[in-house]
């Protein structure tokens, strides 16, 4: 046990570890010192000057951000004083601020906004011109709005301890200090650097991609998984049932506050319009819509007539829950290899201020989950071939989540059933003999394994197209009807019955929204 | 031993004496250009900005420039603690600190080039632009103010016919303001590269631009 200091914080006492700074103490009784400069990943250059609070004693305000608690100090944050000091720090901030937010993304979100909100002057006493500086393109997805800088440089420093790449700096000095690259240097070729968006405390820092596309409130956040086997948690934004962006969300485990570039642009695919949106049946030729339950039958029937082997192909990109059905469902049919296929880049590429997290190698979600069901990866690092003894299989064919798009539409042509299970249609699926549709990770529930054997979950944040199901649950149903497992309803009794042993004993309430590590720690390598 | 010949540390001339030559005011040995070996380690990157003919697009660290940055190099302890000389050295052989020149700092230093930049324009005596032979810095900090820098400055930029920072056309003079030259008892203060004229006025800028002018290289 560290050694505690006890001190007392606007009339209460808390007991802290030596060496807690005065902001942090606050937090633990639930009092945010308004800051700008301070960031807890990285250093604190205590030059905001807006952390000032009152100590009892010491002969001027002190930054609550570097000045560690002292046995039976006494620490005033609500003050008259401490609040005098702040209201006349956001005066200054805002004899250049152009307030513009009407037309700023960050409004809705904004410190400066918030701060001056609950503790600005009323009214403001500048009649000087403002300086104007414009706006710069920093490169890659970074726009700077240089008149909306607070100056607190916590771009500059994650660029040089976080990222460990300097690429950004202050240039100039007094009210003429600017953060630039070298010239037209940019951010190009950096691989974090959309995390200077999320740390920026003002609107000066934008995304490209999301420049006026939404306003901050009228966003929906729902917390998430993210698409590498890293497994990021990340906050989806969504509006109109679309996402709108992709943030990252705080888990000092996996991610601390950040997520790669990569990671950060890869939503797209969530909003396709292009899905499968009803149960189809073109086993007597044409498609003919189904409901869901004269879908499952008709399979039911298809799978007592069809004869042979079954052979069967997932997808990493599916959760636990999801494959864990598949493998149920495979083995109510008699047996059969699962294999999957997934994208892999050269190698990782990890944040070098905080090194266990990088953008992983493989580029699903889900690999080890998929590994530790003992499902087999096959095809190439960009997830295409490796399936032609599948193409012309002439028993039962099973294919979940995997679109694939590399495969002729003779694919399954041989099968005496081929049911495909996914969310888009393609060339390839044109012989399947039923297609069921089912949700993304953003229209559902369940869980992913990372790369080190962190399960963890996911929330809906879409409502899914059509008479789309979570996979979980119709080949959950189709397995039970063939005697493995039982029917369930919701995702967390799905992954409670999913028979793994690895993740026997861990239940939804354990994994809540940071994750847990299961049983056995797996090698993740795949192939 | 230093040999660095420092016979005669003082700067300004008596005021209003622009008969004085160079060596009156300085001493024979600091007149010209500065001695490119620098000297002892102590001096090499800190000696006073002389007239000299810049090249701009002299090479920066070769030969004795190289041995004169190994020398400032032996002074610190990391490539980053001597960032001010080198970059002074710089501005030595081009005349301004340009931004190929930030770059081959940040090369020779193993910093990254947006911190060297960082740097270079935190501090206002590293010319980012390329200069006049003359760099007229009129103190217009407030004694010199109270005392009528505004004008001084006019008289300048009305003489050379040119804008603050400008360079003139016949590439003699370029003049800015600059804050406090520390000889507040001597209002206007101008710095003209490194001498001072003290209680300069208004009438006194051309006769002050015409003995420049006259100068010899």
């Amino acid at each position: 046990m560290a050694d505690m200091v006890n001190v007392t914080i606007d009339g209460n006492e808390v007991s802290v570890p030596k060496g807690t700074t005065v902001l942090e103490a606050a937090k633990t009784i639930g009092t945010e010192v308004p800051h700008y400069c301070y960031h807890p990943g990285m250093s604190s250059p205590a030059m905001c000057r807006l952390c000032l609070v009152e100590v009892e004693g010491a002969p001027k305000p002190m930054p609550g951000c570097v000045t560690t608690v002292m046995e039976g100090q006494v620490i005033h944050t609500q003050s008259d004083q401490a609040l005098k000091n702040r209201r006349g720090v956001l005066e200054f901030y805002l004899v250049n601020h152009p307030l513009d937010c009407p037309i700023c993304d960050m409004s809705g979100e904004c410190n400066l906004q918030d701060y001056v909100h609950a503790e600005g002057r009323e009214q403001g006493r500048g009649i000087e011109p403002k300086r104007v500086f414009g706006r710069d393109d920093f490169g890659g997805d970074v726009l700077f709005y240089g008149d909306r800088c607070v100056m607190c440089t916590r771009c500059v420093r994650f660029m040089s301890e976080v990222e460990q790449d300097h690429r950004l700096t202050v240039v100039e000095r007094g009210n003429r200090s600017v953060i630039d690259t070298f010239f037209e240097e940019g951010l190009e070729g950096t691989h974090w650097h959309g995390n200077i968006v999320d740390i920026c405390p003002v609107g000066a820092l934008v995304s490209k991609d999301f420049l006026h596309k939404a306003r901050a409130w009228d966003l929906a956040h729902t917390p998430s998984i993210c698409d590498c086997s890293q497994g990021c948690n990340i906050s989806l934004h969504t509006r109109d049932n679309l996402v709108q962006r992709i943030k990252p969300r705080e888990n000092l485990d996996v991610n601390a506050w950040w997520l790669s570039d990569l990671c950060r642009m890869d939503y797209e695919w969530m909003n396709r319009g292009d899905r499968i949106e009803a149960p189809l049946d073109r086993s007597k030729g044409g498609s003919k819509v189904l409901g869901w339950k004269e879908a499952l039958e008709s399979i039911l029937r298809a799978t007592e007539r069809s004869e042979g082997s079954v052979k069967a192909v997932a997808s990493a990109r599916a959760s636990n829950e999801d494959l864990a059905a598949f493998k149920r469902l495979v083995k109510g049919l008699g047996g059969g290899e699962i294999v999957y296929r997934s994208p892999r880049i050269e190698k990782d590429i990890p944040l070098k201020g905080f090194p266990q997290l990088a953008v992983r190698r493989d580029r699903a979600p889900n690999t080890t989950g998929a590994n530790i069901m003992g499902m087999i990866r096959v095809g190439d690092d960009s997830a295409t071939g490796g399936l032609e003894d599948i193409a012309g299989h002439d028993g039962i064919v099973l294919v979940l989540g995997d679109a694939l798009e590399d495969q002729p539409n003779t694919f399954g042509a041989n099968a005496k059933l081929y049911v495909y299970v996914g969310q888009h249609e393609s060339a390839a699926t044109t012989s399947a003999h039923f297609v069921l549709p089912t949700t993304t990770k953003a229209e559902g529930e369940g869980t992913f394994t990372n790369y080190e054997g962190r399960v963890q979950r996911f929330w809906r944040a879409l409502d899914p197209p059509g008479m789309a199901r979570p996979a979980w649950l119709v080949l959950g149903a189709l397995a039970a009807e063939l005697g493995c497992g039982e029917v369930v309803r919701s995702a967390a009794d799905s992954f409670a019955i999913m028979g793994v042993d690895a993740f026997a004993g861990i239940t939804y309430a354990d994994i809540g929204d940071r994750g847990t590590v299961i049983n056995e720690i797996v090698l993740v390598t795949g192939v | 031993m230093s040999d660095i010949p420092f016979k005669n540390p003082g700067w300004a001339g008596n005021t209003g004496e622009f008969n004085l030559s160079e060596e009156e005011v300085r001493g024979e040995d600091f007149v010209g250009t500065r001695p490119v070996h620098g000297g002892h380690a102590s001096g090499a990157g800190t000696m006073p900005y002389m007239l000299a003919k810049k090249d701009p697009d002299g090479a920066l660290f070769e030969g004795e420039y190289r041995e004169r940055l190994d020398k400032i190099l032996s002074r610190y302890p990391t490539g980053q603690a001597a960032l001010l000389p080198a970059l002074g050295l710089c501005q030595e052989i081009r005349g301004y600190v340009s931004p190929e020149s930030m770059d081959a700092v940040a090369e020779v230093l193993d910093l990254s080039p947006a911190y060297v930049r960082g740097v270079a324009t935190f501090y206002t005596m590293y010319n980012k632009r390329p200069v006049g032979k003359h760099l007229v810095q009129v103190c217009t900090n407030i004694s010199c103010n109270l005392a009528g820098a505004d004008e001084v400055v006019d008289a300048f930029l009305t003489y050379t016919d040119t804008e603050l920072g400008q360079t003139s056309e016949d590439g003699n003079f370029t003049v800015i303001e600059a804050e406090c030259l520390a000889a507040c008892g001597f209002p206007t203060c101008v710095q003209i590269n490194s001498r001072y004229f003290e209680n300069v006025t208004p009438a006194e800028v051309p006769k002050i631009c015409e003995h420049l002018k006259s100068e010899r290289e």
